[in-house]
């Protein structure tokens, strides 16, 4: 029943326009940003090398598909919770709005179980997106700008990576960016709960994801003990596995923030909508 | 008696000569270049360890392709960091006698190796080399280690370590010792969010090596000008 459930999900998500407005997006996006380093790369490399070049010259192929999958998803993981809370904000609020859930409330299946699906639908649903956001930026990265080494510029400065070094890093990274966006979909679903129409969860949660990055980026004592609790401080852990060494305690720190906010934002979500009146 | 003089003339007479030779900086560098242009081509396989601050990279391997006088490549399949007064640079410099002053300054031992120590000074205000310290091994012409300074890149010292080829003046390792500013990336452009400022302190200018292995020369052997063509860093 469960599994029949989770199934109507992902064709109710499915059948939704609002749906493909977020792997559209990032078609749209990943498309011109291929198209812009295509012509005018060399700038972004001159910021990569330009602290060196006085006295150091880079040999090699550095504007490559590894780069550009890097790239990409340094400049999308920002944009694509936005994307997600298009379709999760709405999956209770929208059925609230349109009247359905009534309907749905009395089918034979218990609502922690219905919500329980409709989270999985959206884990699914965030899946694509990333299938998604992988194919466009590492598949498309490489067949258009081919493959090599990878320079990645940090605040302190540039570490390369051999080719054959890189793959499991994204790989693991795609998987934490997944993490992420799945944070972001409990939050979208768990403000849902709360909601009698879409607009007010999709707001909220991208409202919520603004304050927190902004009082990450603060360098203000105040917030210092505040910012390791943050589930947007945890949001660029992918990068993480871009670092040498491996910072394995920091990685798996992040996962654990991450989990949490998910089962906590989960029990608000089922204690809600287990005491919600159906008053439409 | 007599034997006695002629010995101690003879003795006085080779010491002299060698003094005038250490003195004559110009005939000096003009043996140690005779020594280099012995090589007209080479390809050598190449092992470079880069210890930089503010760059971590992985040692990578490569091919160096050099014919005379100045056509250089390397050619590798990783991303390489190499400094920029490189392999080319100092030879063209010895070569080009015309352009500077060579002053001999004094003798010294160098890792148990008694060295000249040769001044290049250049002759044109616009020349971009500001000095030259050549620290050259006279008995077997080779020069152990190098400091040049130039506008545009800074000062940049090489150690030069020999071992297969010292007939024709080709080093084993190369040690570069490289002066990287102070490092500065705007937050946004590494987009490090949850990094603070606690480490700038950290980020003012250091030096580095670079440290290259050369392995199996094949000198003059022939390479055809299509190794030399440059590719694009992007």
């Amino acid at each position: 029943m469960f599994l029949k459930s989770t199934y109507n999900e992902l064709l109710k998500i499915a059948y939704k326009p609002r749906s493909y407005i977020g792997i559209g997006g990032i078609i749209l996006i990943i498309s011109l940003i291929l198209f812009a380093f295509r012509l005018d790369g060399q700038i972004y490399i001159s910021i990569l090398t330009g602290q060196f070049e006085q006295s150091l010259s880079f040999e090699g192929t550095i504007l490559n598909g590894n780069l550009i999958a890097y790239i990409i998803l340094q400049m999308l993981i920002i944009h694509v919770p936005l994307l997600i809370a298009f379709v999760t904000g709405d999956l209770i609020s929208g059925e609230a709005a349109m009247g359905t859930i009534r309907l749905l409330l009395t089918k034979p299946i218990s609502r922690t179980s219905i919500l329980l699906s409709k989270f999985l639908a959206s884990c699914v649903y965030t899946s694509v997106v990333i299938i998604c956001l992988v194919i466009m930026s590492v598949v498309f990265g490489k067949l258009l700008f081919g493959t090599g080494d990878l320079i990645v510029l940090k605040s302190d400065g540039l570490i390369v990576f051999h080719e054959q070094d890189v793959t499991w890093r994204f790989f693991y990274g795609f998987l934490i960016a997944f993490l992420s966006l799945v944070t972001v979909a409990s939050l979208a679903l768990t403000l849902s709960c709360f909601s009698e129409n879409s607009i007010g969860p999709i707001v909220s949660t991208m409202g919520i994801i603004l304050l927190f990055t902004i009082i990450g980026t603060l360098e203000v004592p105040v917030f210092d003990n505040i910012k390791p609790f943050l589930f947007t401080t945890h949001m660029a852990a992918w990068r993480y596995f871009f670092d040498d060494p491996l910072s394995i305690k920091q990685i798996v720190y992040s996962i654990c923030i991450l989990v949490g906010h998910i089962i906590f934002l989960l029990l608000i979500a089922l204690y809600k909508f287990n005491k919600k009146d159906i008053l439409s | 008696m007599t034997r006695l003089r002629k010995v101690i003339i003879f003795i006085f007479c080779i010491a002299i000569s060698q003094n005038s030779e250490a003195q004559n900086p110009n005939k000096l560098l003009s043996l140690v270049y005779a020594k280099l242009n012995k090589t007209n081509n080479y390809s050598v396989d190449v092992n470079i360890k880069v210890d930089l601050p503010f760059i971590k990279m992985p040692p990578i391997h490569a091919k160096i392709y050099y014919k005379q006088k100045d056509k250089f490549n390397l050619v590798s399949k990783n991303i390489a960091i190499l400094p920029k007064q490189g392999f080319v640079q100092l030879t063209k410099l010895i070569n080009d006698t015309n352009s500077f002053t060579a002053m001999y300054q004094n003798n010294e031992i160098l890792n148990g190796t008694k060295v000249s120590l040769i001044n290049l000074i250049p002759l044109s205000d616009t020349s971009d080399v500001v000095l030259g310290k050549l620290w050259i091994d006279e008995a077997q012409q080779l020069i152990l280690k190098s400091q040049i300074t130039t506008k545009l890149n800074g000062t940049i010292i090489t150690t030069y370590e020999y071992n297969t080829q010292k007939a024709f003046g080709l080093p084993d390792v190369m040690i570069f010792e490289v002066d990287i500013k102070k490092f500065k990336i705007p937050k946004a452009v590494a987009a490090d969010i949850n990094t603070t400022q606690k480490k700038e302190a950290e980020k003012i200018g250091k030096k580095g090596k670079i440290i290259i292995t050369l392995t199996g020369y094949v000198i003059n052997k022939g390479i055809d000008d299509s190794f030399f063509k440059k590719q694009d860093n992007y």
